[in-house]
């Protein structure tokens, strides 16, 4: 079986004589340790980094984001990949705007997820009914959903100009934004799931070693279906925030998304081949990503250099996590 | 499946997909291919409306193809029309302005005329006059004309603030006719001491990062007086960022680009300040009209500058809105 250390709580307890080398801690935390250089990296060059509204800002631009690469980590774990989920977000994204404009805005906001389930669903049935590798499966319903929003949308912007639509991706409570509470809340129930039930074993042991998962009862089929549908149900409901905030839905909407949101899991520590991963880290690996971003931002610096820059510092933190592996 | 099942569905397959790109309409005796940039972009779209619409009028037929922002895939479906020799004319609105010569020179020495809208195609984006072999006539504006009018409406608000803090939204620097764009503002503003440029950021054509980038800018700097961008997307999202930072729009100085119908509604309601002008509409029926003129042998001038031909001034604000109630944009954005 696999590693199956999920979270900080569940690896220092192991931290005891002879359990971990200071390379291995290292090792394992080297997201964290990135964010921690980067962070007072731009704390010394920016006097507007570390302020309260900024880090709000990063949480709340990035919670959809936040959302895809947290629900992406338990496909990952399962061994697969979804490349759909770009697409799957703008299908979600068209389908609230239209839902908003001709029925009911916060109907359109509650069936986004919705929406984005059942393209998970079928991304899943694909994937274990037909036997294919779930990368050239959702490679190729990738490309049927964002047909798919382009014909709901005739290829063009949909506008909803109504208050009602706003609140998700705009109101606060407090000094939080809503977005962000729905990330934490989702974020939450993801690693309950991973770190507390049996499913989330399950999910670590067919990424694992699926032959022994099949030998040992479980239905990995079911299994594999649920992560993918999990991963759509995230499109959907970043894809809620999303059209909210900015009030219109765009069939282009997303795209390139599903590579950020695997680059942020594979960032945070999660195993390419499965079977070993935690959501915490993939938060990680988007609040890295996030920090570039806003560093760029923030210095005005010549984007140019923050493509290499966001390229450099990937490699460094996959470079660190697999020191001595 | 047999293979005779698979060859008659490949050709059913095949003769739908004709049906479906070249239209139905069998009595027409002209032919026109439209090669857009992104089919599943509105600017295209609209440009492709006024096609369809002008060739319905001439009686003419049109299929359009998707470059999908992709210059490659655009150069090979130029060449490969090009070689199935259906079609009597082009029309390109060309991904890459410079690498889509090789395709744009074959389709000259094959006879047949070509119009490029939005942008001209040769080395020098800044000269519409047809640079390369097989241009027949370019439908465009020149992004850099239009630049540094859009950017002398700043020069002309700042005048009497000192000092005049200017943000820039560019669609993506990588890109040549951004990259001119860009310059341009930056020569026009450099030029005037009380105008300071204190941020740029890359919008990408998508209101969502442009809300991003605008938060982050504005942690940075807490006055700002203008936003300058050469795409009214870029405006959607600058315009939630600065609402959520605490400003009223209709105080300070937004300029964006494109007169989609989202900015002539904002510009309407006071909220913006001015959109540079595109008529994506009237620019599809004159490059139909152009190269219909061509090929009936008709005169016909090389270059159809939009600036001087829409319907309104290359600077849409609220006093020429004004004077034309009636106009609502040529496309959604």
């Amino acid at each position: 079986m696999a590693d199956t250390s999920t979270s900080p709580l569940t690896a220092s307890r192991r931290f005891g004589p002879g359990s971990f080398t200071p390379l291995q801690v290292f090792r394992s935390y080297a997201v964290a340790v990135m964010i921690l250089l980067l962070m007072t990296a731009l704390s010394l060059m920016s006097d507007s980094f570390l302020t309260t509204q900024n880090l709000i800002n990063i949480l709340n631009q990035n919670a959809p984001l936040a959302i895809m690469a947290a629900a992406m980590t338990l496909v990952i774990i399962c061994g697969g990949f979804d490349l759909s989920v770009g697409a799957g977000f703008s299908v979600a994204a068209v389908s609230a705007a239209w839902i908003a404009l001709h029925v009911s805005p916060t109907l359109g906001l509650a069936l986004a997820p919705l929406v984005g389930l059942v393209l998970g669903v079928i991304n899943g049935l694909i994937i274990t009914k037909l036997r294919l590798h779930s990368f050239l499966a959702t490679l190729a319903t990738g490309l049927m959903f964002r047909g798919i929003a382009i014909l709901i949308s005739s290829g063009k912007l949909i506008a909803v100009r109504m208050p009602e639509f706003t609140w998700l991706g705009r109101d606060k409570i407090g000094p939080v934004y809503i977005a962000v509470l729905v990330m934490i809340a989702f974020a939450i129930v993801l690693m309950v799931l991973l770190n507390r039930t049996t499913l989330g074993r399950k999910i670590l042991a067919v990424g694992g070693n699926e032959e022994a998962a099949i030998l040992s009862g479980i239905r990995t089929s079911r299994i594999k279906i649920l992560a993918f549908a999990i991963t759509g149900l995230a499109a959907g409901l970043a894809a809620a925030i999303s059209v909210s905030r900015v009030s219109m839905g765009q069939p282009t909407a997303g795209a390139g998304l599903e590579l950020d949101a695997i680059a942020a899991v594979i960032i945070g520590g999660t195993s390419i081949y499965g079977g070993r991963g935690a959501i915490w880290r993939s938060l990680a690996g988007v609040f890295m990503l996030a920090l570039i971003n806003n560093g760029f931002n923030i210095l005005n610096a010549d984007p140019f250099f923050k493509d290499f820059t966001t390229g450099f510092i990937i490699v460094v933190a996959v470079a660190i996590s697999a020191i001595g592996r | 499946m047999s293979r005779q099942l698979k060859v008659l569905l490949a050709s059913a397959a095949l003769a739908a997909s004709t049906a479906i790109s070249t239209g139905s309409s069998e009595a027409a005796d002209l032919k026109v291919a439209f090669f857009a940039s992104s089919a599943q972009n509105g600017f295209n779209q609209a440009v492709y409306k006024g096609i369809q619409t002008k060739a319905k009028e001439l009686g003419v037929e049109v299929a359009i193809y998707d470059g999908q922002f992709d210059a490659a895939k655009q150069y090979s479906q130029i060449e490969d029309v090009l070689a199935g020799g259906k079609f009597d004319a082009f029309i390109v609105v060309p991904n890459d302005t410079v690498g889509i010569a090789g395709a744009v020179e074959q389709v000259g020495k094959a006879g047949k005329p070509l119009a490029t809208a939005l942008f001209p195609i040769g080395p020098d984006l800044t000269k519409l006059e047809p640079q390369v072999p097989g241009v027949t006539v370019t439908v465009a504006s020149s992004p850099a004309a239009g630049a540094a009018v859009q950017a002398g409406t700043v020069v002309d608000y700042c005048k009497a603030i000192d000092p005049c803090n200017v943000v820039i939204l560019i669609g993506q620097k990588i890109y040549p006719f951004d990259n001119l764009r860009y310059e341009t503002y930056l020569k026009v503003l450099g030029g005037q001491k009380n105008i300071k440029v204190v941020a740029t950021g890359e919008g990408n054509y998508d209101p969502d990062k442009s809300l991003t980038v605008m938060t982050d800018i504005l942690q940075a700097n807490k006055k700002i007086n203008v936003v300058l961008s050469n795409a009214d997307q870029h405006l959607v999202g600058a315009e939630i960022a600065l609402t959520n930072a605490g400003y009223k729009v209709s105080d300070l100085f937004l300029s964006g680009g494109g007169a989609a119908s989202i900015a002539i509604d904002a510009i309407r309601e006071g909220r913006w300040k001015n959109t540079l002008a595109y008529y994506p509409v009237s620019m599809g029926s004159l490059a139909l009209e152009a190269v219909v003129n061509k090929l009936k042998a008709k005169p016909g001038p090389t270059v159809i500058d939009m600036d001087k031909v829409g319907p309104l001034p290359a600077v849409i604000d609220k006093d020429v809105l004004d004077k034309h109630p009636e106009f609502k944009g040529e496309w959604a954005q």
